[in-house]
């Protein structure tokens, strides 16, 4: 993935305000050439606005978008080469399947052989040979969705930039198109940027995550990095589910533990009280209250309880917060 | 069967209202004319054959009026659906203030016809309406507008434009809105101008809004009444007649119903041979 200075897709201090409100602040962020980033993030964390930058539908109120050194600023949304899977596939309604991937073509002037070789290649690759006479509408989610990828593919963009490009389909197809996604988008020469709120999705796709907040980068990583090193809290509670506990040990402290880290320990230093289980079949989740507050641990599904379980955890997995400002404390915390 | 005859029953007052304001009156015009019915009569209907249909076919005047009619239907539906598309897509735009300017676009339209012809004919007034006397401030003088066929036709094309432009492009505005803004910007993404944009995309997909402003307009202009009886009276010389006019004058002014009912029943077929056939047409064209 590394690739020389300049190589791939840099946003510096990339700012986007609309009416007072700052809905990106200053982002810098980097995507080498093949990679795919995701951006992840509640609603309104400025994911999609990054996107839009990107692609030059909106212009940014300070910052620059560059492209292998280039700056993409000046450039309109048809010269930067982008091509974009929008969460809704905006397909064209009036059209044929195969109508929505020639009309690009079509529009950038590419001659008719010319044009039917590479809508050919498309069709076979992504298997649509069979559907391209139908219409958007006679489609199902899937296929629309394979019909957008289609299309992004023919743009044979420099940047490829996709939001929430699974996010109208049901849960168990989003699973089962992830590998598929992966093997036709990345890997490639271009920067792949992938939007979602969805981590297992972001997880399960992204060479890195950068996780967004408010229109702030929070912090940007591998999944594992983000995972066991959070930067902050909020980092913290994004990632992993059932979501980390937190448990007000201290005043100025706030120490947080992953439900997977807690464990049934006789000598354990934290007495429980079972509320209530839930039996996920690979696991359970305890739900369970303490003095320092509510608590959910993951266990083997078997598992039998005692009245009163007391629970233990790895110093090594300890990750300790200031409470106001959630930011990170670094060193041990109190012995037990 | 009981399914049927429940929505039969559903239907019932609906049908009742039809046959009363649309299916009686056709039949009758249809028995009347094929009376006289007339002075000559002392307007009681009169069995006279075909005689009025036969005369139809003679009547130069009236087939001057469809031809009239026809001009001035083509000539304004066009110009309207040009110009409202052209207001539509500016008014569709992200403007300041674009909920006070779509307001007073519609303005006009909300003019009841017999008012906005009365003053169009006053603007236009020899010698003392305010466009002759602009006209002379620049040191010209008086021009008798509604005197010369010309002019009358080209005024009374005008005011029609100038009151349902609005009409128009308040269709094809709330079709523009259907239009998901992401389409647009995936088209741009693929390196389409506006142009490409307005051909490829826009207007493809403001087709059925289209037909339905053309319809309406065209059914609305081919039988176009208060305007003209208004504006020009027909004139000078008939030059402005039209066939719901030339059939009210046979009526009302000529006292000869027989003849008004054989006038208003042809109109009504010649609209029915255009519209019908255009729309055939249209779905045969679409259906390929």
């Amino acid at each position: 993935m590394n690739t020389a200075i300049g190589a791939g897709l840099e946003l510096r201090q990339l700012c986007r305000e609309v009416g007072g409100r700052r809905l990106l602040d200053r982002l810098d962020l980097a995507v080498a050439p093949g990679e795919c980033l995701a951006l992840l993030g509640p609603s309104g964390c400025g994911k999609s606005t990054t996107l839009r930058l990107v692609a030059g539908l909106d212009p940014a109120s300070a910052g620059q978008v560059l492209l292998d050194g280039q700056d993409l600023g000046a450039l309109s949304p048809g010269e930067r080469q982008v091509a974009m899977v929008f969460q809704s596939y905006a397909l064209y309604p009036h059209l044929s399947v195969e109508g929505n991937l020639e009309l690009g073509l079509k529009v950038r002037g590419v001659a008719g052989a010319e044009r039917q070789r590479r809508l050919g290649a498309v069709l076979e690759m992504l298997q649509l040979e069979e559907l391209r006479q139908r219409r958007p509408a006679q489609l199902s989610g899937g296929q629309r969705q394979r019909v957008a990828l289609a299309r992004a593919l023919l743009r044979q963009p420099r940047i490829m930039l996709l939001d929430e490009p699974m996010s109208n389909l049901d849960a168990q197809l989003r699973e089962e198109l992830r590998p598929e996604l992966r093997r036709l988008l990345c890997g490639r020469e271009q920067p792949v940027i992938y939007v979602t709120h969805d981590q297992q999705e972001a997880v399960g796709m992204a060479d890195r995550i950068a996780l967004l907040d408010a229109g702030r980068l929070q912090q940007v990583g591998s999944p594992r990095e983000l995972y066991a090193d959070p930067a902050n809290r909020f980092v913290a509670c994004f990632l992993g589910r059932p979501a980390i506990n937190l448990l007000a040990i201290a005043p100025g402290r706030q120490l947080g533990l992953r439900p997977e880290h807690l464990h049934l320990a006789e000598d354990g230093p934290l007495a429980a009280r079972l509320l209530r289980r839930e039996w996920w079949g690979h696991q359970q989740l305890l739900w369970l209250d303490s003095r320092w507050g509510p608590l959910r641990v993951l266990c083997d599904p078997e598992v039998t309880l005692p009245t009163e379980p007391r629970l233990g955890w790895q110093r090594q997995h300890e990750l300790w917060f200031d409470p106001l400002s959630g930011a990170r404390l670094h060193g041990q915390g109190p012995v037990w | 069967m009981k399914a049927r005859a429940a929505s039969l029953l559903l239907m019932a007052p609906a049908l009742l209202l039809l046959a009363a304001v649309f299916v009686y009156p056709l039949l009758r015009y249809g028995w009347l004319s094929f009376q006289a019915s007339s002075v000559l009569t002392g307007l009681e209907p009169v069995p006279n054959g075909g005689a009025n249909w036969g005369r139809l076919l003679d009547d130069a005047r009236f087939w001057t009026d469809a031809f009239q009619t026809l001009r001035f239907a083509v000539c304004s539906v066009a110009l309207e659906l040009a110009g409202g598309l052209g207001l539509a897509l500016l008014l569709h735009r992200p403007l300041r203030g674009r909920g006070t300017l779509r307001a007073l676009t519609l303005l006009p339209w909300a003019l009841p016809t017999t008012v906005m012809a009365l003053g169009w004919r006053w603007i236009l007034n020899d010698p003392h309406g305010p466009l002759n006397a602009a006209i002379r401030s620049l040191g010209g003088s008086s021009y008798g507008f509604l005197s010369t066929p010309a002019t009358t036709w080209f005024f009374v094309v005008l005011a029609d434009v100038w009151k349902t432009l609005p009409f128009v492009a308040l269709l094809l505005l709330a079709g523009l809105q259907t239009i998901p803004e992401d389409l647009e910007e995936a088209l741009r993404l693929e390196g389409a101008g506006r142009l490409q944009i307005l051909r490829r995309l826009t207007l493809p997909l403001l087709v059925p809004y289209l037909t339905l402003a053309l319809l309406f307009r065209l059914a609305q202009a081919l039988g176009v009444f208060d305007l003209i009886q208004v504006l020009s009276g027909g004139g000078p010389a008939g030059s402005t007649e039209s066939l719901a006019l030339y059939a009210y004058l046979n009526a009302m002014r000529f006292l000869d119903f027989g003849y008004a009912a054989t006038v208003m029943l042809a109109t009504f077929l010649l609209l029915l041979v255009l519209l019908g056939g255009g729309w055939l047409l249209w779905r045969r064209e679409r259906a390929a």
